[in-house]
């Protein structure tokens, strides 16, 4: 794990060479309710790192922080070596043209077609001659297999297609590192496999970093080169697929096997079951 | 009483919080106009958005307007015995106060609510978050494109309303009660004026201005829900309802 490091000029800091994005000591709350408590993860250049918990533990806010639309109350965030909440606004739109992220329900545009989607950074960001956007963007498409799909529209797609096209988008603009917030979510298990494939396959094809937001335990252990359990605002494990199965921790023990018992609670806070069911002060 | 004192506290509160968000989003909104307009064909399909899919529901209730106006006009000034006059009164209330009123509301009925769900559904679905993320501006490439083409269809709807309207007038008074043509149309010429004109038109942009905006901020602020997207619906046409009445007897005490 990184130490905590100082904020240089402009943004940037003293990061491992080897990590693409860092949080060190990051405190993070909403409404109160502490989210984070002194989270430390380094995620590694040219590696698949899952960030793993149980539901509410904040994966997704994590993804937030590190593309900059949440700042942390304490702590700094670091990405390619400069820290988010330092960067003015143009540089952190600079930032975000070379990541890409895969949302959990796609959040594709539902005004444009597939290709449209698709071609929508291209034509934000870059004046291409139409003929490359094209090329471009069925060569992207063909990537997820979807090129024949490129003239419908969002409302036609399968959760799965839905999620490949995002995918398909967030690589458009060659970035160097990819985000996925629940990747494996609702989908079938061809549609899974497929998803996992793309996501192992991108990331070597491509030479790009990738950060996985699940829990599903067992597909991203067969992609994943280390992961972080997060629990109660912290890191509760971390190392490989197979350090974290082996791991003593009950909480990591409870997560990677899926037990109801164990320190992670089913239940929500709640009075004794009997007594409140006996409690005739409570209404109808 | 102390609890009826604190709840009426906390209502203003949250008003004037309200009215305060407002203030600073449109603040960003009029920011980022000129950068939008550099990508002037993103603005036109919001006006074909706004402007033409409203035209059907704006010339029906126009013609109708009009006609209602022709027999409530017409048995009024009969009466008087000044029938002839139907023209120059149909012309100055439409002019002056109707066309532009009721186009406000039905504008803020069809296009604004299209235009609240519709941001309100973007922010939802995280097309909005999305966006943001590939380093595309949602305030240029979605909200202002929309308040513009808003704020642009609706004087046009509003003139539309009124030639429509008038038409309704027209054919009520002289086709069915029969009153003199050349009377209808020369007494109107002769008494409307070009600032009765500018009154009207005046208020169609100021009212498109206002309705577009609250269009705008109720969608983008709306809380990513189902129910958060229904009470921003409610919530425009509500507001700009209110918002259109003190606006027009404003506007109106200030051109008497």
């Amino acid at each position: 794990m990184n130490q905590s490091h100082q904020p240089a000029n402009g943004g940037a800091t003293f990061a491992d060479a080897d990590d693409v994005a860092a949080l060190h000591g990051v405190d993070f709350s909403i409404d109160g309710k502490a989210i984070f408590r002194k989270l430390d993860i380094g995620i590694r250049r040219g590696e698949v790192t899952a960030i793993m918990g149980p539901s509410g533990t904040g994966k997704t806010t994590l993804l937030r922080l590190i593309t900059g639309q949440l700042r942390a109350d304490a702590g700094c965030v670091v990405v390619e070596g400069r820290d988010v909440a330092r960067l003015s606004r143009r540089d952190l739109y600079a930032m975000r043209r070379r990541m890409g992220m895969l949302f959990q329900n796609g959040a594709l545009l539902t005004d444009l077609d597939v290709f449209e989607n698709v071609a929508f950074p291209l034509r934000e960001h870059a004046r291409l001659p139409e003929r490359l956007v094209r090329n471009i963007v069925l060569s992207k498409l063909h990537a997820v297999g979807l090129r024949g799909a490129a003239r419908l529209r969002p409302q036609q797609l399968s959760g799965g297609m839905a999620r490949r096209v995002a995918l398909a988008r967030a690589i458009v603009m060659d970035p160097q590192l990819l985000l996925y917030d629940e990747p494996f979510a609702g989908l079938d298990p061809i549609s899974m496999g497929v998803v996992m494939r793309l996501i192992r396959s991108l990331n070597d094809a491509l030479g790009i970093s990738s950060i996985v937001v699940t829990h599903d335990v067992r597909e991203i252990s067969q992609i994943a080169d280390s992961s972080y359990i997060l629990s109660d605002g912290r890191v509760v494990a971390s190392g490989t697929p197979a350090d974290l199965h082996d791991h003593p921790s009950p909480v990591v023990k409870q997560f990677m096997a899926g037990l109801a018992d164990g320190p992670v609670t089913f239940h929500y806070p709640a009075p004794d079951y009997p007594a409140q069911l006996l409690d005739r002060s409570e209404g109808a | 009483m102390i609890g009826l004192l604190g709840e009426l506290m906390a209502s203003l509160h949250g008003f004037l919080e309200r009215v305060g968000a407002m203030t600073r989003f449109a603040g960003r909104v009029l920011w980022n106009v000129p950068a939008t307009l550099v990508r002037f064909r993103l603005v036109v399909e919001q006006v074909y958005n706004a402007g033409a899919l409203s035209l059907v529901i704006i010339m029906t209730c126009g013609l109708f307007v009009g006609m209602v106006l022709g027999l409530q006009g017409h048995d009024l000034l009969e009466r008087f015995g000044s029938e002839e006059a139907l023209g120059t009164g149909a012309a100055l209330s439409l002019l002056k106060e109707l066309g532009p009123v009721v186009t406000a509301l039905l504008f803020a009925g069809r296009a604004g609510t299209a235009l609240a769900s519709e941001l309100g559904l973007m922010r939802a679905t995280d097309q909005l978050s999305a966006m943001e993320i590939m380093a595309v501006d949602p305030m240029r490439r979605v909200v202002v494109p929309r308040f513009l083409g808003g704020a642009i269809a609706m004087p046009l709807l509003t003139a539309i309303f009124i030639a429509i309207a008038l038409y309704g007038v027209q054919l009520i008074g002289v086709q069915v009660l029969g009153v003199d043509q050349g009377q209808f149309w020369s007494q109107m010429r002769g008494a409307v004026e070009l600032e009765d004109v500018g009154e009207g038109l005046i208020k169609g942009v100021v009212f498109g201005i206002a309705c577009s905006l609250i269009a705008v901020f109720e969608g983008y602020n709306a809380e990513p829900t189902a129910e958060g997207v229904g009470r921003a619906t409610t919530r425009t046409v509500v507001i700009s309802a209110v918002v259109t009445l003190v606006l027009d007897y404003i506007l109106t005490a200030l051109m008497l």
